[in-house]
């Protein structure tokens, strides 16, 4: 299985249309790969479709980077009884 | 208070009409507006989840309202659902869910369901339950005697309790059945209203050169509206009647039977037949046969027919709506996103909830439900025909967007502009609404999901 950060990347090349080697952990969704704010939106949601989670919005919209996203989705999952590859 | 002056005068016409004694007995009765059973209460929708039925309007007023007149009660109390109840207590003057008001002398319960032009039970007499084909409750005329027998301890016991054991009578009145026949018949309501109103002429400013067409009998501008020039005030089909400090801007064209609520302003629009508009609505393009609820704007071009829209809407320039399908047929409406409801008209726009906002050149389809609180953004083609309360609606699916927390905001900013308060009581109904509509919203929202992930 795929690590969630390997998952969080695959997803986020697909939405924003990025290769997804070049995405780094410390990226900002949207200074540095240039989401909008409806990108935002669906980032979000791909991320619930990718996991099988529910996420707050304003807590996942607030999540600025890869990393960040990272630890939160994996947070999330854990809380939600969903297993990961870390 | 202008609402209770009006009432008032309503009485002592009636009173003058039929005979002193009664009618003021009739005056201090006490009339109890209940809202309907959420299974009916459904058929109003997006408007009813966050307002009790009988502020739904037609023509010049609200259901309410024009029970109140038809009634001739001076004594009014109501019960919501609970969920709104604290919301409702802080907007109106009056008691509004407290069973003190079942206490005391003789009462006359109402759905508020009930066309009032065909109201004609006696609110004086013997104890009755007036029930309607399914056994449910129209009304119920209560003796002060008999209302010692009833249990006090809620709305539901009492009416309950009253069907059980008061005489039940079956009631032909006649009852709105959907959103959308306030619509239809609001036309026919407005000249009805303008009628019973007796106000003809103009006693604010009709600026020159403006054209009065049809008439002049059959339209009454009030105090302080003011019409603009190269305005034209078309009666040739229906009354017009221009409420207190309404603004008719240059170029708008008004098509009677038309009401135009108090401080609205109409921006060079074509405000063709039968439109309820306001009060405090500012109004665009082109509107046809449709409610408009107040502090709602369509300020810029764009079509909006046969539709019913709540308060603190904001359609954004180019939002149009068909109220007419290709091939002349019948409408169908979903009121819960699932069951399709024949309308059995071929002219049925849009029902949109209070606090929606549409983007530039959104296309909402023929019979369309927009939820309450919805947000949506155009996608260059007709939406949907079902968009869930508390949706966003961007790329072409429901998502769930910004969330909750930042429609409130943004209803927070929409008020504040217009002087008005968000309050907790408010929030707090609208948690409940919130709650009550997440199930078709969250189902949305997963299809939403597959559909991106899909492309």
């Amino acid at each position: 299985m795929a690590t969630v950060e390997e998952r969080i990347k695959a997803v986020t090349a697909r939405v924003l249309k990025l290769d997804p080697d070049e995405i780094k952990p410390e990226h900002s969704f949207t200074v540095d790969l240039g989401a909008e704010s409806v990108q935002s939106v669906e980032l979000v949601a791909m991320f619930e479709e990718e996991f099988g989670i529910e996420m707050d919005e304003d807590a996942a919209l607030s999540v600025e980077t890869v990393g960040n996203a990272v630890e939160f989705i994996a947070d999330v999952c854990k809380q939600q009884g969903v297993e990961v590859e870390q | 208070m202008c609402v209770w002056l009006d009432i008032f005068v309503e009485w002592i016409k009636k009173a003058l009409r039929a005979g002193f004694r009664t009618e003021v007995k009739d005056f201090f009765m006490r009339l109890i507006l209940v809202d309907s059973p959420d299974e009916v209460r459904g058929n109003f929708y997006p408007f009813a989840l966050s307002h009790p039925l009988w502020e739904l309007r037609c023509g010049f007023s609200s259901l309410g309202e024009k029970l109140v007149a038809r009634v001739g009660a001076g004594n009014v109390a109501c019960f919501v659902p609970e969920y709104m109840a604290a919301a409702y207590r802080a907007k109106v003057e009056g008691l509004v869910n407290e069973t003190s008001v079942l206490e005391g002398d003789d009462l006359f319960i109402v759905d508020p369901r009930i066309k009032a032009d065909g109201f004609n039970v006696s609110t004086a007499g013997p104890s009755e339950v007036g029930l309607d084909e399914q056994g449910d409750l129209l009304y119920a005329r209560v003796t002060k005697t008999d209302l010692a027998e009833l249990p006090k301890d809620g709305i539901g016991q009492f009416m309950a309790s009253a069907k059980a054991k008061l005489p039940n009578v079956k009631s032909a009145l006649p009852t709105w059945q959907y959103i959308w026949d306030l619509v239809l018949a609001n036309a026919d309501q407005i000249t009805a209203d303008f009628a019973t109103a007796g106000r003809s002429g103009v006693e604010g400013i009709v600026e020159e050169p403006s054209a009065i067409r049809g008439n002049k009998k059959d339209i009454y501008i009030a105090p302080g509206a003011k019409v603009h020039p190269m305005a034209v005030l078309d009666a040739e089909h229906g009354p017009i009647y221009i409420d207190e400090g309404v603004e008719v801007h240059p170029f708008s064209r008004i098509e009677g039977p038309c009401y135009i609520g108090k401080d609205s302003i109409l921006l060079g629009a074509k405000c063709r037949e039968g439109n309820s508009i306001g009060p405090a609505c500012r109004i665009g393009g082109e509107v046809e046969e449709s409610i408009i609820h107040g502090y709602s704007n369509k300020y810029h071009d764009g079509f909006l027919g046969h539709a019913y829209v709540g308060e603190w809407v904001n359609l954004g320039a180019l939002t149009t709506n068909s109220d007419l399908k290709n091939d002349y047929s019948c409408v169908s409406v979903m009121l819960d996103g699932r069951r399709s409801i024949n309308t059995g008209s071929t002219k049925v726009g849009s029902l949109i909830g209070d606090h929606v906002k549409t983007s530039i050149g959104t296309l909402l389809n023929t019979g369309s439900y927009v939820g309450a609180m919805a947000i949506i953004m155009a996608m260059g083609k007709p939406l949907p025909k079902f968009i869930p309360s508390f949706a966003w609606f961007l790329e072409g699916v429901v998502t769930k967007g910004f969330g909750k927390r930042q429609l409130y905001e943004t209803a927070k900013v929409a008020m504040g502009r217009r002087g008005c308060r968000w309050t907790e009581a408010e929030q707090d109904m609208w948690d409940a609404v919130f709650e009550m509509t997440a199930p078709m919203r969250n189902k949305a929202v997963k299809k939403g999901r597959r559909a991106m992930l899909n492309r």
